[in-house]
Parts: structure tokens; sequence; C-alpha cells
């Protein structure tokens, strides 16, 4: 079995009175791109602070590249690159300056794919960082994270900033193995159509807890929307297993489920005598009924 | 060459699937066609790498891809259906739900739609010939 690049067991943190993180246990293997996905507040930053060994849990473990998150050799942190949601740049240098900066942290700095980005993704390097935008700072960021080849790369809301046209090119870099690599990614994110095309999983924390940890292809393929039409009046209670939510209005209903086979269908369907359409659910529909 | 939508209820993996089987069933890509490699996908799409190697390697265990030394993968020369029937017919569940669904809301009788069937049968029947004498 290869080593997880990052794992997380029975993770908890408490701030004062308030539960954060609430028994996480997930893990990332070798090239695998997770989305993390939340609201606003369900702890996906403190979720990547503590894997990186920002800070301690307040129970269970964090590792990174087999190392506990809160005693990170040098040599492992060299092997990681990390966005945070506020960007550390220096406004009174330019953007060369604090890309010359960086690199003298890392032995081994990529100067060469760090001007092609820059020039692909239209950072100024010749201005002052005081002077760029938001878009331009968070590209910045995102390069000088990158310079360095690492093999894990955290990034906190990374696109928040970035027009359409921005984060598509930075998905494209993100998701091109160049010379094989396998590079894994954990990036948080609210933009659920980004998490679309670059995660192979996704996990999904809600008030605490993962409401879902897996292969966003099987996400997709597990959780639907039943559009049922009976007969006549549908009782209120449908008992549809698995449901994650359900709105029954006389003889129509809709419901949300989890694990759902097609072979379920035709059962249902004759124990309600209705009609039963099957709707497959983009991320962002699967998203909202995980939080009815 | 594929038309991927990753907003879609439909895992992109099983787009891809979809749209290969279809195409090579058609004929639309011929034997021996080169399909492009798993990063020329991944980066023009912007999607994930592994999501397009999935697809690729099930085209391949069904025997309608070929993969080729150091070359692109190449649509193979005699593509068999190897799956059972069964699973074949499973395949199609969904059309024929949709089918039924939507007859029935436009109150379209049973043989009204086996005779359309019929006649829709007849009019490909050059192009799945292949498929089916090889079942």
């Amino acid at each position: 079995m290869t080593q997880p690049v990052v794992s997380a067991q029975a993770l908890s943190k408490t701030f004062g009175a308030k539960r954060v993180l609430d028994g996480i246990s997930a893990a990332a293997e070798p090239g695998d791109v997770i989305g993390v996905l939340g609201k606003n507040g369900a702890g996906k930053t403190t979720l990547l602070e503590i894997l990186l060994g920002f800070g301690p849990p307040s129970a269970g473990s964090a590792e990174i590249l087999g190392e506990a998150s809160m005693r990170l050799s040098e040599s492992a942190k060299a092997r990681i690159g990390f966005v945070p949601q506020q960007d550390e740049l220096l406004d009174i240098l330019t953007g060369a300056r604090q890309v010359n900066l960086t690199a003298a942290f890392h032995r081994r700095w990529d100067a060469a794919l760090v001007a092609r980005l820059a020039a692909d993704w239209e950072v100024p390097l010749d201005r002052r960082i005081a002077k760029l935008s938001v878009g331009e700072r968070q590209k910045l960021s995102l390069l000088l994270a990158l310079g360095h080849h690492p093999e894990l790369l955290v990034l906190d809301e990374p696109v928040a900033s970035l027009d359409p046209i921005a984060r598509r090119r930075f998905i494209a870099e993100l998701v091109d193995s160049e010379r094989g690599e396998r590079r894994t990614v954990l990036f948080s994110t609210h933009i659920v159509s980004d998490l679309e095309r670059a995660a192979n999983k996704v996990w999904v924390l809600k008030d605490g807890t993962l409401a879902w940890a897996g292969e966003l292809d099987a996400l997709k393929e597990s959780v639907v929307r039943l559009h049922i039409r009976a007969r006549r009046s549908l009782p209120t209670d449908l008992r549809v297993p698995n449901a994650l939510s359900s709105r029954v209005d006389g003889a129509h209903a809709t419901v949300a489920a989890a694990s759902w086979d097609s072979s379920q269908s035709a059962a249902l369907a004759a124990r309600l005598d209705a009609d039963l359409e099957v709707e497959s659910l983009g991320l962002e529909e699967i998203f909202v009924e995980l939080h009815r | 060459m594929f038309i991927l939508n990753p907003q879609s209820g439909t895992p992109i993996y099983r787009q891809l699937l979809e749209q290969a089987r279809r195409l090579i069933a058609s004929g639309k890509l011929a034997p021996g066609t080169p399909l492009p490699s798993v990063r020329e996908l991944a980066v023009e799409h912007a999607v994930n790498p592994m999501t397009i190697s999935k697809a690729y390697a099930m085209l391949e265990t069904e025997g309608l891809l070929e993969r080729n030394r150091g070359k692109p993968m190449t649509v193979a020369a005699r593509p068999k259906p190897q799956s059972p029937l069964r699973d074949r017919l499973k395949q199609l569940d969904d059309e024929v739900e949709a089918l039924v669904l939507a007859a029935r809301q436009l109150q379209v009788t049973k043989r009204d739609v086996l005779e359309l069937l019929d006649k829709k049968w007849g009019d490909t029947d050059d192009a799945t010939g292949r498929q089916r004498t090889g079942a």
C-alpha cells in the first residue's frame, strides 16, 4: 500500500467552546487532487492549517509525507507548497524581487517555470506589489508556490479573486502533470465548477465533520434527485432509503437520495404506485442537498 | 473530438466513455484512428487527467481502443462487444426508461412506439449491422 501524502485521524479542534472540527479522518494518496468544499465557516481553513502543522489539534493526529504535522522536518517542508487565503507578499518589493526572495529559501528552484507562468498568467513582475490588483497578487502567490516543484500543494481558496479566464489557465496548469510528476493537491474552494474540473476526490465539510470524502465520480453517481408523480396523494413519510431531503406536495414528491442504485427505481415506483424520474446532479446541486 | 461538461451530473469519464462508444459504433471513428493523448485532452478541457485515463482504460478493456507503445491509442481494428448481452442491455436502461416516460407523457401507445422503433432500426441498420452480428 502506498503511504498517504496527507492523513488525518479523528482530528478535532475546538476554539474555546466552539468545536470547529469534529472527528475528521481522511487521507490523500499520491497524485490525488482533492477539493475541500464547505460553506463559509465550515472549518476548511482550520483543517488545512492543522494538516500543515500551523497549530496543534485538540484531539486526533495529522501527518504529512509520513511525518507528524507539528514536527515536520526541513526536508519535508521543502516538498510542500502552500498558498494561504491572505497572501504573505511584501508590498514594498517588486514582483521580481519577491520571486528572488522566495527562490532563496529553496534549494531546488525552477526559474524558467516561474518566468513562463508569470508571462502566461500576465503577472507584471516589474511592478511593486503594493500596486498589484488582488487577482495579480493571487497569481503571484500561486506561481511562488509552484517554483520549487512541490510534491504537495495546499491551496486555501486559491482562485477566489481570479476571473474565469485566469482560473481556467490556473486549472490547466494544475492538471498538467509535467514530466510525469505525481503532485498531490489539496485545495479549499467554494467555486464548485473549478472543483468539478480539477479534482478526482472531494471532501465535503459540514459543521466540522466530513459529510462526504471520496471520489468525485462516485459522489455524482450515487446522489440523485427523484421526481415522483403518483396517481393519488403520497404519504408525508416516503421511507426512501438514504434520503437526504424530501418534499412531498400532494401526489408529487421530490427526494434527494444518496447511494442510489438504478435497480431500486422499479421497486420504489411499484411501492408508491408512481412514475419515477431520476435526475443526476451536478456538484453544486449535490452540495445544496447535502446541506438541507 | 469530445464534448465534456464538468458541471453535468454525469461524471466526465462517463461522458467520454459514452461518446467514444457512440462514435466508434457509428463508424465516425474508424478503426486505426488515433485518439488524443490523456494529457492533451486533460489540458484542452482543463480536467483531471486521471478522469481521462480512467475512461481510456475502460474503453481498452471493452476492446474498443488499442494501446500502442509510445504512440497514441487507436480505435481497435475489430471492435467486438465482449460484455454479456445482459450488461449491454443494462446500458440502455436509462434511455429506455426516458423513452417510456416521454411516450406516456405524450400519450403515445406502446404499439406506436414499437412501430417507430422498428422504422428507426431499419434506417440505421447499416451503421449498426457489424456490432449486431458480432453479438
